[in-house]
């Protein structure tokens, strides 16, 4: 009896050590990020959606803690629905969320953890997040996020310069795109058949080029405001 | 003589009030839109990106003169026809019922001549009262909201130009657009021919126009055949130059076929005139 009692203990130790990890795991990426009061940026965005045409788009970011988010732009700058910083305003509230482990993924020669994030609240926006972290740097290379009203968004970070941050050169979202739906009154072409109906790709990407960082040097409060 | 024959027209044409209710229509409309834009703006384009806006996010300055003009563009394609038709459908039969063409047919002037001076002034009168479109729906609209990406909804989805990108495409699009009404112009003064009364050439081009908007715009297969021949069709080719890539085939084969109807019209209006025995 004494031995079935210490081979249980040790069965269910190994899941113990693993919640806790991946608790651990995450509490350091969102430290991490809390280093961060504020940051302003240059981004290249170039979008390649179905039924968007545009060329790529210089802007100009712009963060403060907590959740202050702004992109300048004079040229038309098309960025997915989920915002910037909609994930880690969700992940710095431990109380918002379950985490479980659930494996491991090479991702550019790294070992990435896959850390399964579970919204506690049923009207959260976010419902359930997948994070490939890195193990030693304490970053999150590739995102799953499942939201409420924008469906899945998938992202893929790279990092360099302000990889102490936390803070990526590159993001890449891929969204999926519905069949979007013209107005015909505005639609009408003289130079298209009526009966053209093309296969459309169900997915799009925007490529986030993300240089000229300066972190916590301050950040007006008059950009935020429209 | 033709010139000056024209000369004598366009003096008839802003010697009579009717001319000028298309200027003054075309600034009470432009106005108004203008005002409701200025307004309310955001709310269309809203309508107009909404299909897009659940994945997606805008950001940077849409609500600007460029879109406004090509909105103001868009809308007007049905109205401004009417309102050249309202001068050029009169030009032949107004005399006739005023009694003058019999004068005028006594002059030294050959009929060709004298028809040829009215298809002048009437193409005269388009060219400013499209310039006068030009001025207001994009200078005063780029004064009053700044300027910026055009972002254009097609069928095949959204294009959006940029800003150093535009201004060359909407001078070609203004070329269009009188090539567009000088055609209409055409028909009503071939209209006007054929008739002694004011009326029923300026009702007749706004009949035809009408007609052919509508089957212009039914999407059904067995009107394929019909509409790439309908000066309707062709009048929203100016579309085409806000696409990426222009179309410039499809462009060239829009010119062809508006300058074809300007050719036959103004021939038919030549033969018939030729042939009309001019009894009031």
């Amino acid at each position: 009896m004494k031995y079935i009692f210490i081979i249980i203990i040790g069965l269910f130790s190994g899941a113990f050590y693993a919640q806790d990890s991946a608790q651990d795991l995450l509490n350091k990426v969102v430290e991490k990020t809390s280093l961060v009061n504020d940051y302003s940026a240059s981004v290249l965005i170039k979008p390649d959606v179905p039924m968007i045409k545009s060329l790529p788009v210089k802007a100009k970011i712009y963060f403060k803690k907590k959740d202050k988010f702004k992109v300048v732009s004079k040229s038309i700058a098309i960025l997915p629905k989920q915002g910037f910083t909609d994930v880690n305003i969700f992940l710095s509230n431990p109380k918002n969320y379950m985490v479980v482990e659930a494996g491991t993924k090479m991702i550019n020669n790294t070992n990435a953890r896959l850390l399964t994030v579970i919204a506690n609240e049923s009207s959260s926006e976010i419902i359930l997040a997948k994070l490939y972290v890195h193990p030693v740097h304490h970053v999150i290379l590739e995102s799953e996020i499942t939201t409420r009203s924008s469906g899945t968004v998938k992202v893929n970070y790279q990092y360099s310069t302000q990889l102490s941050y936390g803070l990526p050169s590159q993001i890449k979202f891929t969204v999926d795109v519905k069949e979007f739906k013209m107005p015909k009154s505005f639609s009408t072409n003289p130079h298209k058949s009526s009966t053209s109906k093309k296969k459309q790709r169900k997915t799009g990407t925007i490529v986030l080029t993300i240089t000229n960082y300066i972190v916590n040097k301050g950040v007006s409060d008059s950009i935020f405001q429209k | 003589m033709l010139l000056k024959n024209t000369y004598n027209e366009l003096i008839k044409i802003l010697a009579k009030p009717r001319s000028y209710i298309g200027f003054i229509a075309l600034t009470v409309l432009i106005g108004v839109i203008l005002l409701a834009m200025k307004a309310d703006g955001e709310s269309f384009i809203s309508f107009v990106t909404a299909s897009f806006e659940q994945t997606l996010s805008f950001n940077g300055l849409i609500l600007n003169g460029n879109l406004i003009a090509f909105i103001i563009l868009q809308m007007l394609i049905i109205h401004v026809p009417l309102l050249v038709a309202l001068v050029t459908g009169d030009l032949v039969s107004g005399e006739a019922a005023m009694g003058t063409l019999r004068m005028m047919g006594t002059k030294p002037i050959s009929r060709n001549s004298f028809l040829l001076s009215k298809f002048l002034a009437g193409a005269i009168y388009t060219f400013f009262l499209t310039v006068w479109l030009a001025f207001l729906s994009l200078i005063i609209g780029q004064y009053m909201f700044g300027t910026g990406d055009l972002i254009v909804l097609n069928s095949d989805g959204l294009v959006i130009i940029p800003e150093n990108d535009i201004m060359w495409r909407y001078g070609l699009a203004f070329c269009l657009a009188y090539l567009s009404l000088l055609s209409i112009a055409t028909m009503s003064i071939c209209f006007s021919v054929f008739s002694d009364n004011s009326i029923g050439p300026i009702v007749s081009t706004m009949a035809v126009i009408i007609l052919f908007t509508i089957i212009g715009s039914l999407d059904v297969s067995t009107f394929d055949y019909i509409q790439p021949f309908l000066i309707t069709t062709h009048m929203a080719s100016w579309r085409s130059l806000f696409e990426i890539p222009v179309p410039y085939d499809a462009i060239t084969d829009s010119i062809i076929i508006l300058l074809i109807h300007i050719i036959g019209f103004t021939l038919l209006a030549l033969w018939r005139f030729n042939k009309k025995d001019i009894n009031t």
